[in-house]
């Protein structure tokens, strides 16, 4: 499916950066809106036809994911050290998948909703010393309308009203849940006898056929590669072919943007890249929309800094790049008596969130949310090197042929927004078309560690209370790196505090906007897909709302 | 349950061929049409799960002595025995394809990393020639005092990948690895998957207000 193309020296309406799972929603809603859209992406375009089931490409050689050797990235655990590029055969400390429909295409499709609280805890719970911890400029209120929204129109099973505690919804999902795992009935098993609350998880797959999408046929070669058969409700399947339909949006694959560039007047006039043959384009339009992910949206404001905005564009608060957040998290690999064959389906059919919430009892900032998984493919998973993991030899040899009987119970917890944690452009390094590259800094706040340790600690009741004869604790280490990225342009009603306001709009370009995981103002419980994909469905109603009005 | 279309409504879908359905589809099939392509969906589904990348064609990388050793190390990691071990998945020749290959990066790395394995062995255990040429016993001895180096690590990930991988990078061989760790090769499965969930009753919900 292609749509209609435009010259990059023809005026279009909005320029959108990135095609994932927000510049996807982003290229939709504006295109059917009525405006001329033309979508530039980083990576080349993949066709369903084009996604195998080989785990070497996909989880070891960078088969479509951002490359150390193509972009590298440096990382240092804090300010006053030398950041390095990670060793030999380790990937980047920002993963994302680098083809139209960008991570969505990869990710595990695990669409937790924010709740109420994931809004206001800074005005609950009082301010954090050292912590950027904030309000958000918008609630749950606000964004509702908006998860309904991705979850018809870009598709995701699940049971409404499920648990006690679920936030308020105004439709039922539009799918039923996927069948339940072993996985999930050892957990729910477990749970239930702590007397805790497990439920069916909502999952961005189609459990059966929906908006002319086929269901699951629950191959179990899900998360980190692409759908083969179109049921991962991936951009690539779901927006993106909405937006080339009303033959006005197009998609220009291999793309790379590398500089947002204003006039004296201080409006962002279009931005320049790199096409395929590395020759740079400029590409006109009356607005931009960077929709680039939490690692390349930050580095591109950077890396578009000017006489006039000589800190960054879009960056006269100074936290462009800051408050970087990944979502901390442990788990348990539990095994069992008995097959439970989970490398079959996706890879969640239970969740629970009675520990979602901040609980000031237990003395620490955090709450989470424990999931049932598989865990990874073959190979990634017979890697493991947890305390206690036989590595070689014949223990190591049973260990492997125990890989039917055995799960993951994962913690998915919350990260603290701190200032030093942060994507900036490192002062030597280059990628390979000539860009300076993006440096991290990382430190976890100590609360980080202690809820993803506490949620672990459930993690092994739970297994243990569902009978797991043989149980191996992730390490709970410092993060060096994520794939979940966030908070780097965080949204906010001061200029002063924040890169843009509650309709995505940044404070120092009118016409330029920012919508991804950057937005973030805290970082939920581990799963921002589903809130990165309503922000952007939000965003473009209000960004072409404001076009119409001719207030852009 | 999942419900999915009847696969005895495509007969006449094989007449469009899987390529070409699937670059007509473009995310905006209706129901009626996935029911009639049951087939297709299928197809595709294999496609995926067969069309593993093969590595361009190599000369032999690794010379005797370097494959002899590199196969005893492999094989002590993941032994023979009453179930296939890494030397019957042929996990020498994916690290032979891998270093000629697409991961040639690490050549000088893991030649430096051979070599000084091989003289800490030969130091170790005066009198045997290699550690190829020595005796079950004094293979895993040695592998004890060296299975933290980044040697030894490169070599664990070598051979798990020449033994779980696609068999199509040369390792694998007649899907030995897999047969070893019970992961079924098909592309397509349908509930229940495994033991636990094939007597599950189905999700009771919760009263309203339950939450203790």
């Amino acid at each position: 499916m292609s749509g209609r193309t435009y010259k990059p020296e023809e005026m279009v309406d909005f320029v959108v950066v990135g095609s994932g799972a927000a510049g996807g929603v982003m290229a939709r809603q504006l295109s059917t809106a009525g405006f001329s859209v033309v979508v530039l992406e980083q990576g080349p375009r993949m066709n369903a036809s084009d996604f195998v089931h080989d785990e070497l490409k996909y989880s070891f050689l960078h088969g479509i994911t951002n490359s150390p050797e193509l972009n590298p990235q440096t990382f240092r655990r804090t300010e006053s050290e030398k950041a390095t590029q990670p060793g030999s055969g380790s990937r980047n400390p920002l993963t994302y998948a680098r083809i139209v429909g960008g991570s969505s295409n990869h990710f595990t499709a695990n669409f937790w909703r924010f709740r109420e609280i994931d809004f206001v805890e800074r005005s609950k719970l009082g301010p954090i010393s050292g912590t950027g911890f904030a309000d958000w400029p918008i609630t749950y209120a606000d964004l509702e309308p908006y998860y309904t929204m991705v979850e018809w129109e870009v598709g995701v099973s699940g049971l409404g009203d499920a648990a006690p505690f679920d936030p308020w919804r105004s439709k039922p999902y539009p799918m039923p849940p996927m069948p339940v795992k072993s996985s999930g009935v050892l957990l729910e098993l477990g749970a239930r006898k702590l007397g805790l609350h497990p439920q069916p998880a909502p999952l961005a797959v189609n459990s059966v056929a929906h908006n002319g999408r086929p269901g699951c046929v629950h191959c179990g070669f899900c998360q980190g590669f692409g759908c083969e058969v179109m049921a991962k409700s991936s951009s690539t399947y779901t927006m993106i072919p909405a937006a080339e339909a009303t033959g006005r949006c197009e998609i220009r694959p291999e793309s790379y943007v590398f500089r947002v560039e204003t006039n004296k007047a201080g409006r962002a006039t279009g931005v320049t890249y790199f096409d395929r043959d590395k020759r740079e384009r400029f590409q006109k339009a009356r607005a931009v929309v960077v929709c680039a992910n939490g690692g390349e949206t930050p580095r591109l404001l950077l890396n578009s800094a000017s006489s006039r905005f000589a800190d960054g564009l879009a960056n006269s608060s100074g936290f462009v790049g800051k408050h970087l957040m990944f979502n901390q998290g442990a788990g348990v690999y539990a095994e069992f008596d008995r097959p439970l064959n989970d490398y079959k389906s996706v890879q969640v059919s239970r969740i629970v969130h009675d520990f979602y919430e901040t609980d000031p009892k237990r003395g620490f900032y955090g709450g989470g949310g424990i999931d049932s998984r598989f865990g990874p493919t073959p190979a990634r998973w017979a890697l493991l090197s947890y305390p206690g993991m036989p590595r070689w030899g014949e223990e190591f040899k049973e260990r492997l042929a125990a890989y039917p009987r055995t799960m993951l119970a994962a913690g998915h917890t919350t990260s603290l927004a701190m200032p030093a944690n942060s994507v900036s452009i490192d002062p030597t390094l280059k990628d390979a078309w000539g860009i300076p590259a993006i440096r991290v800094t990382y430190k976890d706040h100590p609360d980080d560690l202690k809820i993803s340790k506490f949620l672990q600690d459930k993690c092994l009741e739970i297994m243990q209370a569902a009978g797991a004869r043989k149980t191996y604790l992730d390490p709970n280490e410092e993060s060096d790196g994520g794939v979940h990225l966030l908070g780097t342009c965080r949204m906010g009603n001061d200029p002063k505090t924040s890169v843009i306001d509650k309709y995505h709009r940044t404070h120092d370009v009118r016409n330029l906007f920012l919508c991804d995981g950057s937005s973030f103002v805290t970082s939920g419980r581990g799963q921002p897909t589903m809130t990165i994909q309503a922000l952007s469905f939000r965003a473009g109603e209000h960004i072409a709302r404001f076009a119409k009005r001719n207030e852009i | 349950m999942t419900r999915q279309p009847d696969p005895s409504a495509s007969s006449h879908a094989m007449l469009l061929p899987r390529r070409s359905f699937l670059k007509s589809t473009g995310g905006l099939l209706t129901g009626a049409f996935i029911a009639a392509h049951w087939t297709q969906i299928c197809d595709a589904a294999e496609h995926a799960h067969s069309s593993a990348t093969e590595p361009a064609p190599h000369a032999p990388f690794l010379t005797a002595a370097e494959k002899a050793e590199a196969g005893a190390i492999a094989s002590c990691i993941i032994p023979s025995g009453a179930t296939p071990g890494a030397r019957e998945a042929n996990a020498i020749q994916f690290i032979d394809t891998a270093l000629a290959t697409f991961m040639a990066r690490l050549v000088p790395e893991w030649r430096a990393g051979m070599a000084e394995f091989a003289a800490a062995f030969r130091k170790s255990t005066p009198g045997v020639a290699s550690f190829a040429s020595a005796s079950a016993a004094q293979q895993v001895a040695f592998m004890h005092t060296v299975d933290r180096t980044t040697f030894f690590n490169t070599m664990r990930t070598l051979t798990v990948l020449g033994t779980l991988t696609s068999p199509s990078y040369g390792g694998n061989r007649d899907k030995a690895g897999w047969k070893l760790m019970g992961f079924v090769d098909l592309h397509i499965f349908t509930p229940p998957f495994g033991d636990y969930d094939r007597d599950y009753k189905g999700f009771v919900p919760y009263p309203k207000g339950s939450k203790s």
